[in-house]
């Protein structure tokens, strides 16, 4: 294993001198999945906007293979950024009109020419991301007419179809019911197995964190702390998550 | 797939045959012979028929080809980029930047040398897409930009209304007839100049068709995808203000075309991918253009697109409503 995503000293928020934790180092290995874990308002999207170089830390640099991800002179261009990480989000709204297929196929925009056309390859991957997510049958079916659950599923297989190293999610599961949720981060698990990604996945519930996840990310009093999966509960680090 | 390919196939004879209907039909009975005489052997012609095919029929089925695709497109990218199906060059105040112009040159005198009424229009057009592309460098909300965009219209046509009142007779005849819109006043000598213009609107357009086809989803969503969103964004809006100027400038404010085209488009060929939009929109623009230009020239342009049109997209989009939205 090798380490994809590195992030040294640094400090994520909004605000100038507000940051929402202490300064922080962490390294994400390819091939492995990280839950990311925190009450509501503790800054876990910010942290993935931050990961995914769309928002610029407050102090500190966030690397993928050693190259900045903020840093649009030295680090990434806009468009190599986009072939190395991206990040779904559910609170986007439901394109209007665009059919699954069409909106899977948007995940192969960076690969794309000028005038935006597909390659066979280009095809075969969308082809491959939607049978991944079992969405081939609604292909012809406008994305706004689904349910959330299904169109979780195809958010995910338009972002499988970006084929990138860096895979963040924020908060997936939260309109999917509990054997697709399963079924998720089997995916997941799957995709960091087979394909090496590295995978930040923001989640509230304890029981697919600890089931699924390699490690464990806590975002808690202002502090950002990890630890394996298997000795989260021993370490702590979830005690602000029980009810008592 | 072969839907698609048969839809363009349909459209594309549908305006070639326009094309060729405009070319024949007209006040004066020319036949099809003489005319084609006039065109593959002008030698043995009679000048009257060449003169009446090359400076009266032939601009007018160019400005109707034009003028129609033009608008078509430069609708299509305004609603795709402020995602809201009610934008259009009309509405966004672009068309009465172009009458300012136009009202500066006949009713105030102003010379705009070798420009002329033309020039002044599109001069007025740029200028106005200027000030709605500031707006819209402020303004994310798109209901905030089409109220300041109707404003500016507004304000626009009170600065006309009062240049109005101080004209004489004559130049406000020649003002109203401009206004009324038309695909008559294109001179052959102009038709280099309409084409230049929207050949380069085009350009401008096509090589953000990435952005065109990402921005629905947003702009953060469409970062991810490699785009660049602000670039993108200055180019679609240049590329259709120069479509809507150049158009108005030529033909006089046509309303409709832009507005309603984009979603006719959308209803034939069935998907958001502006690869296949785009060129489709130009063909049912061109189509629609050249078929309300055969109608008599007595009866003002705009008033044919607006009886026939507006039921036939009032329609459609009803239709469409039902079956799980046109909008």
């Amino acid at each position: 294993m090798s380490v994809i995503l590195e992030a040294k000293a640094l400090q994520f928020g909004y605000a100038a001198g507000k940051p929402f934790a202490s300064s922080f180092d962490f390294a994400l290995e390819s091939g492995e999945v990280v839950a990311l874990m925190g009450e509501n308002g503790c800054g876990k999207s910010t942290l993935l906007k931050t990961f995914a170089g769309m928002l610029k830390p407050l102090g500190g640099h966030v690397t993928i293979a050693d190259r900045d991800v903020h840093d649009r002179e030295k680090g990434y261009t806009l468009l190599e950024l986009s072939k190395q990480v991206t990040l779904m989000r559910m609170n986007m709204e439901a394109p209007d009109r665009m059919t699954v297929q069409e909106f899977v196929s948007l995940g192969r925009t960076p690969y794309a020419g000028v005038l935006d056309g597909r390659s066979a390859e280009d095809e075969a991957i969308i082809e491959q991301s939607m049978n991944l997510l079992d969405v081939q049958k609604y292909a012809t079916r406008p994305v706004c007419e689904l349910s959330d659950g299904e169109r979780t599923r195809v958010y995910l297989a338009e972002a499988i179809a970006q084929s990138v190293n860096v895979f963040l999610l924020d908060e997936p599961n939260a309109f999917l019911d509990i054997p697709r949720s399963h079924a998720l981060f089997r995916t997941l698990r799957s995709l960091a197995a087979s394909r090496g990604m590295g995978i930040v996945v923001s989640t509230h519930s304890v029981e697919y964190a600890l089931r699924y996840a390699d490690r464990i990310m806590v975002i808690d009093g202002g502090e950002l702390k990890v630890s394996a999966a298997g000795e989260a509960e021993a370490s702590g680090i979830l005690d602000w998550a029980r009810a008592d | 797939m072969r839907r698609t390919w048969v839809c363009f196939g349909t459209l594309f004879i549908g305006v070639l045959v326009l094309f060729v209907w405009t070319l024949v039909s007209g006040p004066v009975d020319v036949s099809l012979h003489d005319l084609a005489v006039a065109v593959f052997n002008p030698d043995k012609a009679e000048p009257f028929h060449t003169k009446i095919f090359w400076e009266l029929r032939f601009p007018r089925a160019m400005a109707a080809l034009l003028a129609g695709a033009s608008l078509s497109v430069s609708g299509l990218c305004l609603q795709t980029v402020f995602r809201n199906p009610l934008c259009g060059p009309y509405v966004l105040g672009i068309s009465s930047g172009a009458s300012l112009g136009v009202a500066l040159a006949l009713l105030a005198g102003f010379g705009f040398g070798a420009f002329g009424v033309l020039g002044a229009a599109s001069i007025g057009a740029i200028l106005v897409t200027q000030v709605v592309l500031v707006l819209a460098s402020r303004f994310k909300n798109a209901s905030v930009l089409l109220v300041a965009g109707l404003l500016v219209g507004y304000f626009v046509n009170a600065l006309v209304n009062v240049l109005i009142a101080g004209a004489n007779a004559e130049s406000l005849q020649a003002y109203v007839s401009w206004g009324l819109g038309g695909f008559t006043r294109l001179t052959f000598g102009a038709i280099p100049g309409f084409m230049a213009a929207s050949i380069v609107g085009l350009v401008l357009v096509l090589v953000s068709m990435r952005y065109l086809n990402v921005v629905r989803m947003g702009d953060d969503f469409a970062r991810g995808l490699g785009v660049a969103v602000r670039r993108s964004r200055i180019l679609v809006l240049l590329g259709s203000s120069i479509l809507a100027g150049a158009t108005t400038a030529y033909c006089g404010p046509v309303a409709f075309i832009g507005i309603a085209v984009p979603h006719l488009a959308f209803m034939v060929f069935r998907t958001t991918n502006h690869r296949i939009l785009l060129p489709g929109v130009s063909l049912c623009g061109a189509f629609l253009a050249l078929l309300a230009g055969l109608f008599p020239v007595s009866i003002p342009l705009n008033a044919v697109l607006s009886i026939v049109g507006v039921p036939v997209i009032l329609y459609v989009l009803l239709r469409g409503n039902n079956r799980g939205g046109a909008l």
